[in-house]
């Protein structure tokens, strides 16, 4: 890109995307410390911390917020990587591949609710085997969804972050030429998981660090799927704070702010730990990974994940598929495996609700996702030039960790203070801000995605390009661009999809105004309906998938869909001109 | 002779009873007036209004009365679905912080109890109107009910107009438990001779807050003290029964009480399933609106205590920065009338109880009214029986704390 003013430019964004997380922080930081103007609280006092620290509950929820909040991740990592080993570059994985986007896709409510469908006492699985193996005419009193210790919770968590952290790294194994790292292993006479281990794995853990402190602050914060198939005698920390964000008695605000900054704490301290913790443990294992052994003891760890994995995956896929029978049954009760009466007044009475929800949808997904990809050029852009022009090669911009910040902040007190800023500016309730807010949670994804292909594209192309014409222009986007399309069209549908499952950021800046396809099927979920929870989150589904499926078609195939239209264009002119001419 | 007598004492009556309806007239024409100019005023508005829009028939109401409304009074009303009314709540209080005191983003909500005393406190309410809308001075008994005036204990004072009347009732499966537990005792009998097959939302749910106030009234020999403020009694002499009970149904209860169900769609959901064996609402007609929908077999039925239940009143109020506040009052006024109530309570469509007094009805709309059909899981006037108070609204709050200290730690 033929940019000027870089500096200026990477400052403008910078700036731009400080003061919103700046506000939201304040506006959570000062009710913390019990300066409330709106309730008339001008002072500032130490009581939100006392109320916080002398509530059992508090304990109960971090310490539940931790085991699954670190449970997850560990374990989520461990699968993904046991399923790149294993299949990476074999034939059938790139079918694994192409249905890890459904996954990527599904809101995270609706993948709670089918997997408590599937998993509860009187859930499909036991539905299966009743009673002609288990003997039960009724549903069984177990606890297997929504167990004190999160199991459950945990489980959810790594079907939603298997799938996201796969995706990236195969991503990010482009950039470390893998292929020849495999062969030169495999000649050497390394076993497959053994040269993953000692050769692959460290050196991917660096590039795809930044999406799993993602995955590792999602899963410490996240309230919609906990609220579902969480334990809730106690919640995890982030659903008390959102019961304590809501109480009607409003003082519960201050303790919910302080609470929020607590958290907020929390998920500094994990990642810091977590860093150390891979720290010393490459450095622990540093002896074993150069001792030469071709196989290793720990390989089976990761034989193991393999299959857990898959069944993870399996579960999954049963969750997603069994959602939408909902939607078509008008009578389903234990111990049915199917419905006993079908019905189409289900999707009949979605249908209507559809056009207008899917229109604000793809209106938001659309816009927010078309800035992202066009931010992320510019400020990729701006950062390969640096690189170019400073011998430090590490060195970081601001911007680089400050796009991350949003996703790495707990949804809940953030975006009430930020709330509090449209309002200030009249933008509350408008597709704008809906737009603006999407757009915090969209970038670092499609910069993420996008940010390893175009660092990592030899410009040299383009360089022959305008010194055999010299318009920059021009060739940066039929040279550069055209050459980025898969990247860019992965970034895309990435973005597209995350902007599709925001609930919290739609709910506030819209103020309910604008309901789209989630926050409908969030508003279903919570009365329990699965017929209705199934025809939404079908719906809600679909966008992604058609986007996820187009930006694996359509990169492929572009340059002959061109050409040929190109030709017959062409052709359609020349006909004309023959038939003039004669 | 005798022709023009009667001709001339039927003048006489009609005179003396035409200045009397002229008398009164002078009276109501500075109300009519006034709401004249809001209906007047309210043409071309567009109403936001903010209700928990979790059940699909109560937002079909919903949706019907827009269309109603905006034939009969050009007023564009739209729902703003809420997960919870608090949502709502926070917001006019994020607006206030904002000095955003006009044009907030909430003309009308549907609330009730802690969240209506926590707007009211905190100044978020636009009022007294309810007491002037032509259908409230026209059909309301402010006597028949003491929830009508007493919103969990909170004086109303015309800052929110009625809407419809909720009681809890119980649910079974006549299929498979025929005669079911009809009091809090026989609750936890129940629950010890059949393990797992009873449970109650999760408090500070609403209906699980309110199963535990119900609890209260049937354990504690205190009754009187539950109508006053909780911090001028002594709480924890009160409920001491109420958690010797729980301490007792919790082993015996469904997932032997280590997670509850969120809400009553969930307990009917888990009824259908066969998980649980009673179910509670507080909607009288849930039971027959879900047959109705396929979600619960046809041999559920619904019940109440013998010594009778918890009900109560649930309300619209406006916003103080809403800036259609006469849309929203002609909104109300509508949601009130005879039209909309019976509407209402109609099973197939929600079958919430109307709060119109029926002695003040003319004989047409009390007729419109005896000939409502009734689901076949619905219980009469008759059989929901002796409707209990709600105790002071700062009770709610005390339970759910006390409770989750106890059970949720």
């Amino acid at each position: 890109m033929p940019l000027k003013h870089i500096k200026w430019i990477t400052g403008f964004i910078t700036a731009l995307l400080i003061l919103p997380i700046a506000i939201g922080l304040v506006g959570t930081l000062l009710p913390a410390f019990h300066y409330f103007p709106p309730l008339g609280e001008y002072g500032f006092s130490v009581s939100p911390w006392i109320n916080v620290f002398s509530q059992g509950e508090f304990y109960a929820g971090l310490k539940l917020t931790l085991i699954t909040g670190i449970g997850a991740p560990i374990l989520a990592l461990w699968l993904a990587l046991s399923l790149l080993a294993w299949g990476y570059q074999r034939p059938f994985f790139k079918k694994i591949e192409a249905l890890l986007s459904p996954i990527l896709a599904i809101p995270h409510a609706a993948i709670a609710i089918g997997l408590l469908f599937l998993l509860s006492p009187s859930g499909w699985l036991v539905r299966l085997f009743s009673p002609w193996l288990t003997g039960f005419e009724r549903p069984p009193n177990w606890i297997t969804v929504q167990d004190p210790y999160g199991a459950s919770l945990i489980f959810a968590l790594i079907i939603k972050e298997m799938p996201y952290l796969l995706f990236v790294m195969l991503a990010a194994m482009k950039s470390i030429q893998a292929r020849e790292s495999i062969h030169a292993c495999q000649a050497l006479g390394y076993s497959r998981f053994t040269l993953w281990r000692k050769v692959l794995i460290p050196q991917l853990y660096p590039i795809i660090r930044l999406p799993i402190f993602i995955v590792v602050a999602f899963s410490l914060t996240v309230v919609d799927l906990a609220l579902v198939i969480g334990p809730n005698t106690p919640s995890t920390l982030a659903v008390t704070l959102f019961r304590w964000f809501n109480d009607p008695d409003l003082t519960m605000r201050y303790t919910a702010s302080a609470g929020a900054i607590a958290l907020m704490i929390t998920i500094a301290m994990v990642l810091g730990g977590w860093e150390l913790a891979h720290r010393a443990f490459s450095a622990a294992t540093r002896c074993e990974r150069s001792n030469g052994k071709r196989r290793g003891a720990s390989d089976t760890l990761l034989g193991a994940g393999v299959i857990i994995g898959l069944i993870t995956l399996v579960s999954a896929f049963t969750a997603l598929i069994l959602l939408p029978f909902w939607s078509l049954a008008k009578r389903w009760r234990f111990p049915d495996t199917l419905p006993s009466q079908w019905t189409w007044v289900n999707i009949e009475r979605a249908a209507p609700l559809l056009m207008e929800l899917s229109a604000n949808t793809l209106i938001i997904a659309l816009f927010a996702t078309v800035i992202a990809c066009g931010i992320s050029l510019l400020m990729l852009e701006t950062k390969r030039h640096q690189q170019k022009s400073s011998t430090n090669h590490e060195q970081q911009h601001a911007f680089d960790w400050l796009i991350y910040v949003p996703i790495l902040l707990p949804q809940i007190g953030f975006l009430f203070g930020l709330h509090v800023l449209l309002i200030y500016l009249n933008l509350n309730g408008d597709l704008c801000a809906i737009i603006a807010l999407h757009l915090m949670y969209v970038l670092p994804y499609v910069y993420l995605t996008l940010k390893g292909p175009y660092l990592a594209y030899n410009e040299d192309y383009l360089l022959q390009a305008n010194r055999l014409n010299h318009r920059p222009w021009r060739h940066y986007i039929s040279v550069k661009l055209a050459m980025l399309k898969p990247a860019l069209f992965t970034a895309f549908a990435m973005g597209f999809s995350v902007s599709i499952a925001q609930y919290l950021p739609t709910l506030i800046a819209g103020e309910g105004r604008y309901s789209t396809l989630t926050t409908e099927a969030v508003a279903q979920a919570a009365s329990g309906d699965r017929k209705q929870v199934g025809s939404m989150a079908m719906l809600q589904a679909l966008f992604p998938v058609m986007v996820f499926w187009l930006a694996q078609i359509i990169p492929s195939r572009w340059t002959t869909w061109r050409l040929a239209t190109k030709k017959r264009i062409i052709k359609a002119f020349t006909k004309k001109d023959k038939t003039c001419s004669a | 002779m005798k022709k023009s007598f009667i001709a001339a004492s039927i003048a006489a009556a009609l005179a003396l009873s035409s200045q009397a309806v002229l008398a009164s007239q002078t009276q109501n024409s500075v109300s009519q007036d006034t709401w004249k100019n809001t209906l007047l005023e309210a043409k071309g508005q567009t109403v936001y209004f903010n209700a928990w829009g979790g059940a699909d028939n109560i937002n079909d109401y919903i949706q019907w009365a827009a269309d109603r409304i905006k034939d009969e009074y050009d007023v564009t009303l739209k729902q703003v679905k809420l997960t919870d009314t608090s949502d709502a709540v926070n917001r006019v209080l994020a607006e206030k912080a904002a000095g955003k005191d006009s044009n907030g983003s909430i003309d009308l909500i549907w609330l009730n109890g802690e969240n209506f005393r926590a707007m009211k406190d905190n100044h978020l309410l636009f009022g007294p109107f309810s007491q002037a809308l032509p259908s409230y001075t026209q059909y309301v008994d402010e006597n028949a009910r003491q929830s009508l005036t007493q919103d969990f204990g909170t004086p109303v004072d015309g800052m929110e107009s009625p809407w419809g009347m909720a009681q809890v009732i119980f649910m079974h499966d006549t299929a498979t438990l025929s005669n079911p537990p009809k009091s809090i005792p026989e609750l936890l009998t129940y629950a010890k001779a059949h393990p797992g097959r009873i449970t109650y939302p999760e408090p500070p749910q609403f209906l699980g807050s309110t199963f535990l106030k119900q609890a209260l009234y049937e354990l504690s020999p205190h009754r009187k003290a539950l109508s006053q403020a909780v911090n001028t009694v002594d709480f924890d002499k009160i409920t001491a029964p109420l958690w010797t009970y729980l301490d007792q149904l919790h082993p015996v209860a469904w997932r032997s009480g280590q997670s509850f169900p969120s809400s009553s769609e969930e307990m009917m959901r888990l009824l259908d399933d066969q998980e649980i064996d009673v179910a509670l609402s507080f909607d009288i007609s849930a039971a027959s609106v879900q047959i109705d929908k396929g979600n619960l077999p046809d041999t559920v039925r619904s019940y109440v205590f013998s010594g009778g239940t918890i009900g109560n009143t649930h309300f619209l109020a406006i916003p103080y920065n809403s800036g259609v506040k006469a849309g929203a009052q002609v909104v109300a006024n509508f949601l009130l009338s005879p039209e909309a109530q019976i509407k209402k309570q109609t099973p197939t469509v929600w079958g919430d109880l109307s709060v119109l007094s029926y002695a003040k009805l003319s004989k047409d709309l009390q007729a419109k009214f005896d000939a409502l059909p009734r689901g076949i899981a619905t219980l009469n006037i008759e059989e929901l029986g002796k409707t209990l108070p709600e105790p002071h609204a700062s009770w709610v709050g005390a339970l759910e704390t006390e409770w989750r200290k106890r059970y949720a730690q």
